[in-house]
């Protein structure tokens, strides 16, 4: 059996300041080396001042994975030389005198497996390195400490996932969960990283580190998979070690040993005193924490009897969701969810296009409401969503600009269908012999109406008609 | 009995060059020898404490750009990066 | 102009007019000028001190609101940082090393308009208590130049000692602040860990070090803990000194208060027959104060040596990696290395003292020798630290001499490392527990003095300078001479 293990690092780009200076949390708007400061960039003399807000969101993240959080958290040092560490130590946690980081022992569950959350420890990002220069030999190193300091959380798993795909569905989970509490901003850019490992049945434990993006982790563990197989059918032993991932080649590289042999001399970092939280602040976090995407999705199937798969789909999105939740009234909730997820989706599914999109709530309560009055059609809804999508106009200017009004005129219709029977004479035969057919002229109906025709008039009649 | 060999290891490990350095192993090995007497104390009851501080005690979240353009007083390379030497 | 004063008197005299600020530090800085060649207290001299002088006294001339140091001399110790200034650490890696910001401390003595004489010479990173591995030279002994100051902060004892300036900040990892001033006989002041800020001192081994006056007298270290205590926002570890005002009271005395003669500082194989005497006599004169005194033991000390030298190794090894002169340090062309070669090239810079205790620091945690060592140490400072404790439910204070020693001659002990650990003998407990100790001047015995050493609990640095008032008064010292 396959087993694979995660180490996710996701950045509070939400918060204001780095984790133990005033410089910009979010890094992204500068020019290199410009949002730096004495206690970022190690310079002797400065000490670290532990950001208050970066505790609280670490525990809320623990939190919402249903992790247990300590009553004190302890910081450490991570001893290692990297021109990218100001300090040439990390400040992280580490449970060695009790369990002392931001939490542990937690759970997701994805579909029908439970993943257990093993570690979750809050600490700073290291700086960027840029390589420049064509070849081997010109190549130089430079560094931007612009990211040094940015508070990063580390989730560590067990090796509870079985496939590469459930791998994706538990980052997804995660994302949005992340998201879901204002914390984080997965989608941007280096925002959010995982490291994975992979064993097989009989098999030692490979870590695999240096993976860009989510699909190129997903890549990477299948790789990995297939390698270790290869080798275990071949009868080669499948050593303990840690690789890379080599994103031109697309394939796992054996690091060098040297590595291996690094020795962290973890110690107590004593310019951070022992954080105490205590319960009542724990319990304060909690209640102040957004609801969870599950109570969310619980609560949407509970009191508006929207389908689960429905409901899980709106509730994980915070986009989807604020949509659903600032649009739906007592009597419409399970059309604005349907509308959300049958035609809203297909139009907005990136971030960006969600980032673009000019659609408000009203718009959707607004379209429901001409639905459900039969003043337009389902498929004119759709036309008019893309162009609201667009313009953002509103939903009454739409319908009326686009000729969107439902023809629910019997006679209109009856000539229209009368039009299709003479041009599809074969169908119609076909639909006398087998009503399950019909479906077809409906079709024809809706195309030269562009939609417009109300379906269910258009069934009665065509079916009047065949029994002429 | 502390092995020079890891003595030289580790110095290698802390970037320590031991070129013409030999006395410096011997030293600290003495220093190491001198520390055995840890060895004789009986320590089982003992926990690690430390200063502690309540959570809203820390630093506010607050973002205060540094005033002086700190990277000038630093070495810098073009385009105000720090460069490093070659990585193997 | 008489420089051998104390910062109290010296506010008297420049309130009531006896002299001008600049003319006294003109004069001190004449003083630099004449005899620090020969005592090497200082490694670098504040050019703006007279000017700095002038606009003082333009300010008390003009009535207008005067900070509370009027303008006396103080040198700082050359791990502390000043803004603009350099900030070497006496190490050739940090030689020209500004730092682009102000020590808390510093701060606040400038707040207070205390003129800044210079930068004091110090071991390298101050390891050491000697000032013998200072990479620009030693700083001497003012009492004799052919015996070292005592270390790491030995220019900062050195110059106060010397008259080259009324007052020091030195820093105090294992004795630094009081050995020194037990060499050259000044009071020198631990406070509790956490007492003072850190920002902007170079961390050497950060969880037990602390900075601290050093000064001609008892009250001075009183006045200037005035200043400098208290919490700082760019320090957690700080704690609140409640607004202490530590002159206040301070003569009370010491009648009825319970001492504790600590057995093993006072009877081990180190201690000289000079040093044993004179603790004997301290024994009486408290008695004669009104106070009892009682051994006291404490079993753990033996073992407080090796504990300190693991931490404080281990804390330097993390404290000082960041040393790879690729931010900042000197000039060093990178072609033709790679980046490990370059790095421990440039680190051959530091010293002998400094490389030997990176080395041990990568040794004692490392993920194969922690157990034996860090770990262990952690422990007997738990250990240490509930016995101290203990003792201080009993007892209001507890002494010893501050070194076992006096002052040596320069090269006497320097080749031995296991003899000169134990030089820390009596001063490392302090550090470990974090309790506040000062060293008071007590007598010179053929031309070298001997200071005693007196430790309070947590926070109560009040008392414990009431003790080391009542101390001083009893003794009556030679003037130093040069």
């Amino acid at each position: 059996m396959t087993k694979i293990g995660l180490e996710i690092h996701c950045q509070l780009t939400k918060l204001k300041s780095k984790l133990f200076c005033s410089c910009k949390a979010n890094y992204r708007e500068f020019e290199p080396n410009h949002n730096i400061c004495p206690v970022c960039m190690g310079l002797p003399g400065s000490l670290p001042r532990l950001n208050q807000k970066a505790v609280e969101s670490a525990t809320s993240i623990a939190m919402a994975l249903s992790c247990e959080t300590p009553e004190k958290i302890a910081f450490f040092r991570k001893n290692y030389f990297y021109p990218d560490l100001p300090k040439n130590f990390q400040i992280t946690q580490l449970n060695v005198y009790g369990d002392m980081s931001i939490g542990g022992e937690g759970y997701v569950n994805v579909e029908d497996k439970k993943i257990k959350i093993r570690r979750i420890q809050l600490e700073e990002d290291p700086g960027r390195i840029i390589y420049e220069g064509a070849s081997e030999r010109t190549k130089i190193t430079l560094i931007d400490y612009n990211r040094a300091g940015t508070p990063l959380v580390e989730i560590v798993t067990d090796p509870d996932f079985e496939s590469p795909r459930q791998v994706r569905v538990f980052l997804n989970i995660l994302s949005d969960l992340l998201e879901n509490l204002g914390v984080a901003e997965p989608g941007l850019e280096g925002a959010m990283r995982a490291d994975g490992n992979v064993s097989i049945e009989g098999g030692k434990k490979v870590e695999i580190k240096n993976i860009g993006s989510f699909h190129d982790l997903e890549k990477a563990l299948h790789f990995e998979i297939t390698r270790q197989q290869s080798l275990f059918e071949r009868d080669i032993e499948i050593v303990q070690e840690t690789r890379h991932w080599d994103d031109k080649r697309k394939i796992t590289v054996s690091s060098r040993s040297k590595e291996e042999d690094q020795d962290y001399r973890y110690f107590l970092e004593n310019d951070i005193p022992w954080v105490k939280i205590d319960q009542g602040t724990r319990d304060t976090l909690k209640e102040n924490m957004p609801e969870s995407i599950s109570s969310k999705k619980d609560r949407y199937v509970e009191k508006f009897d929207i389908a689960p798969q429905v409901a899980e789909i709106i509730a994980s999105d915070r986009y989807y969701s604020k949509l659903f939740e600032n649009a739906y009234s007592e009597y419409n909730a399970k059309d604005i969810a349907n509308l959300i997820t049958t035609d809203v989706i297909g139009f907005i599914d990136t971030k960006e296009k969600q980032q673009n999109s000019k659609i408000t709530s009203q718009h959707l309560s607004d379209l429901i409401d001409a639905i459900n009055s039969k003043t337009i059609t389902r498929n004119s809804a759709k036309v008019a969503l893309q162009e609201i999508i667009k313009s953002g106009k509103n939903t009454k200017d739409v319908l009326q600009e686009m000729d969107l009004g439902q023809v629910s005129d019997s006679s209109e219709i009856d000539i229209i269908i009368s039009q299709i029977f003479e041009e599809e004479k074969q169908a119609v035969i076909d639909a006398k012999e087998r009503p399950e057919t019909v479906n077809f002229l409906v079709g024809k109906v809706m195309q030269k109406t562009k939609g417009k025709a109300d379906p269910v008039k258009t069934l009665e009649i065509i079916k009047s008609k065949l029994n002429q | 009995m502390v092995d020079e060999d890891e003595i030289i290891r580790v110095a290698e490990l802390m970037k320590i060059n031991l070129d013409d350095h030999g006395e410096h192993v011997s030293r600290v090995k003495k220093m190491l020898e001198y520390f055995d007497i840890l060895d004789q104390i009986d320590l089982s009851s003992e926990e690690i404490t430390s200063q502690e501080k309540s959570l809203t005690e820390l630093r506010k979240d607050e973002f205060i750009p540094n005033d002086k353009k700190l990277i000038e007083s630093l070495k810098n390379f073009r385009e105000h990066y720090v460069r490093a030497p070659k990585m193997n | 102009m008489n420089l051998n004063t104390s910062i109290l008197k010296y506010i008297e005299d420049v309130k009531s007019g006896s002299f001008t600020v600049e003319e006294f530090i003109a004069a001190t800085l004449q003083r630099i000028n004449d005899i620090d060649g020969d005592i090497h207290a200082y490694l670098s001299l504040n050019d703006s001190a007279i000017n700095d002088a002038k606009l003082i006294d333009q300010k008390i001339s003009s009535g207008e609101k005067i900070g509370q140091c009027y303008g006396f001399p103080i040198s700082i110790k050359d791990n502390i940082c000043i803004t603009g200034t350099k900030t070497t650490c006496a190490s050739k890696i940090l030689e020209n090393f500004v730092a682009p910001y102000t020590a808390t401390v510093v701060n606040r003595l400038h707040a207070e308009d205390a003129v800044i004489t210079g930068k004091t010479n110090l071991d390298e990173f101050a390891m050491g208590l000697t000032t013998e591995f200072s990479a620009f030279g030693p700083t001497k002994n003012p009492w004799n130049i052919d015996y070292v100051p005592g270390g790491s902060s030995g220019g900062s004892a050195a110059s106060v000692a010397a008259n080259e300036c009324l007052a020091s900040l030195g820093s105090d990892t294992g004795g630094s602040v009081r050995n020194p001033a037990s060499f050259c006989s000044v009071v020198g002041l631990k406070p509790t860990y956490g007492l003072i800020s850190r920002y902007g001192l170079i961390s050497y081994a950060n969880s037990i070090e602390q900075i601290g006056p050093m000064t001609k007298t008892v009250k001075d270290s009183a006045f200037l803990l005035n200043i400098i205590a208290g919490q700082d926002a760019n320090d957690d570890t700080t704690i609140d000194s409640n607004n202490q005002n530590y002159l206040e009271n301070i003569e009370d005395g010491i009648e009825g208060k319970k001492i504790g003669i600590i057995k093993e500082m006072t009877t081990s194989d180190g201690l000289s027959s000079e040093v044993s005497t004179a603790t004997k006599d301290t024994i009486h004169d408290f008695e004669s104060l009104g106070a009892s005194c009682e051994e006291i033991s404490l079993p753990t000390i033996p073992y407080t040596i090796a504990a300190y030298y693991t931490i404080t190794s281990t804390e330097a090894g993390s404290n000082l990696a960041r040393y790879d002169n690729i931010r900042y340090g000197y000039e060093l062309e990178s072609e033709g290395y790679e980046y490990n070669s370059y790095i421990s090239k440039s680190r051959t810079k530091f010293g002998p003292e400094v490389t030997r205790r990176i080395i041990l620091g990568g040794f004692v945690p490392s993920a194969g020798h922690a157990g034996k060592y860090f770990l262990k140490s952690l422990k007997v400072k738990s250990k240490l630290i509930s016995e101290v404790n203990n003792a201080f439910k009993k007892f209001d204070y507890m002494i010893s001499p501050t070194a076992p020693v006096q002052p040596f001659k320069f090269g006497e002990k320097i080749d031995d490392p296991v003899t000169l650990m134990l030089l820390d003998y009596n001063t490392v407990t302090a550090n470990l527990t974090g309790k506040p100790a000062i060293s008071v001047p007590y007598r010179v015995v053929n031309g070298l003095p001997i200071g005693m050493q007196i430790m309070a609990n947590s926070l109560k640095e009040k008392s414990l300078l009431q003790a080391a008032y009542a101390l001083e008064s009893k003794t009556t010292l030679p003037e130093v001479p040069l």
